[in-house]
């Protein structure tokens, strides 16, 4: 498997980003509802901060993700399929790159309004995004709620739609983001 | 009251002016709204500040009479700001300042170094809790108009288990750091002394 993306699948790193993501997201929901459940103490803390720092990963990795797209100008090509529906794609693709970035980002801010520290899993201390506000910290915690619906929704239409391709139409869609996925036959 | 016993009380009135007099150095009176008593902790290898709102200064200082200098420092731990209701009221809880049992931490200081350029170092004593530790606190003095007015800032780092903030799974220093920074800034108005 080479790294870089082909004209008609996606390389190993873009690949491997995408899963990551993938898996950090669903670690990112799992670790903050059990912190939820939890009475405040250091157990409570310590959930929270590995979310805070899971969270500026995500930011990160989402960015070299990006920035690798770009370097991967137009590769793979999209499938061939109807214009509106290639809008469709793209402009679905776009709305969730938004909110990935969004969404720690938002997290950060409600951090930062709670006058808690941010750090990368303890390694460095990121700088506060906004003044200390206890009003605005609960303005950007509804965002931060908000913006996971929204990354939630966005992903089930997502997922519907490479389950579409993959046996519907019955194309290379799906398969050419799989982990070890193999180009069907022509 | 005759005219004897009011001499007597006036005589009495002199003496004990001149007692308290020779015992103290330049009283100053602290300016609350200009002045701020701040520390910052370490969360999770990341740092946050905080301030205590309320505290009380009595600072008797004279550069040129560090021997009958003072301060006496009596700070409302419950005044604990750190910008988060939930992170102030666990500080004002049992596991850390206790407020109920201990409702202010004191410092209390009556030696004094010069170490020049007008700064100056403290030797007193730290009350936090039911802990005393030796505190050797390090500050400018910048007297201002004339000397009526002065400026006093300083700071120190202490360890918080030192004085038992931070009980029960707090004694963990991983996710709390021990070493909490404390800086102050206090705004001196002099005292007006009745001349007798």
């Amino acid at each position: 498997m080479q790294l870089r993306n082909t004209a008609d699948t996606y390389g190993a790193l873009a690949k491997f980003l995408h899963w990551t993501i993938v898996i950090l997201i669903i670690a990112q929901y799992v670790i903050i509802e059990a912190a939820e459940e939890l009475p405040d103490g250091l157990e409570k803390l310590t959930m929270i901060t590995r979310h805070k720092s899971i969270g500026i990963l995500v930011l990160g990795l989402a960015l070299v993700r990006i920035a690798w797209k770009l370097v991967n100008k137009g590769q793979p090509a999209p499938v061939p399929m109807p214009r509106p529906q290639r809008i469709a794609a793209a402009a679905g693709h776009g709305l969730l790159y938004l909110l990935i970035l969004a969404q720690p980002i938002s997290g950060w801010m409600m951090s930062s309004a709670a006058n808690y520290p941010v750090t990368f899993f303890g390694w460095f201390q990121l700088p506060a995004l906004v003044g200390a506000n206890e009003a605005m910290h609960e303005f950007y915690e509804e965002v931060h709620e908000f913006l996971f619906t929204a990354l939630l929704v966005v992903t089930v239409v997502h997922v519907l739609a490479a389950l579409y391709h993959h046996f519907l139409r019955k194309d290379d869609t799906l398969r050419r983001m799989l982990p070890f996925g193999r180009r069907r036959a022509a | 009251m005759n005219h004897r016993s009011l001499s007597r009380a006036g005589a009495f009135a002199a003496l004990l002016l001149a007692a308290t007099a020779t015992h103290a150095a330049t009283a100053w009176t602290t300016d609350a709204a200009q002045s701020r008593l701040e520390f910052t902790a370490t969360l999770a290898g990341g740092d946050f500040d905080g301030a205590f709102r309320r505290f009380k200064a009595d600072i008797e200082f004279d550069p040129a009479d560090l021997e009958g200098s003072r301060f006496r420092v009596e700070i409302d731990t419950a005044s604990a700001d750190t910008g988060d209701a939930d992170r102030d009221l666990a500080l004002k809880g049992a596991d850390f300042f206790a407020v109920e049992r201990w409702p202010g931490a004191r410092f209390s200081a009556d030696r004094f170094v010069a170490l020049g350029n007008g700064r100056f170092e403290a030797l007193g004593q730290l009350t936090i809790r039911d802990n005393s530790r030796e505190v050797r606190l390090p500050f400018s003095f910048k007297p201002v108009a004339d000397g009526t007015r002065a400026g006093l800032a300083g700071g120190t780092t202490i360890r918080r288990l030192d004085y038992g903030v931070g009980q029960g799974e707090w004694q963990d220093t991983q996710w709390l750091g021990d070493e909490i920074r404390i800086r102050f800034t206090l705004q001196l108005q002099r005292q007006k002394t009745t001349s007798p």
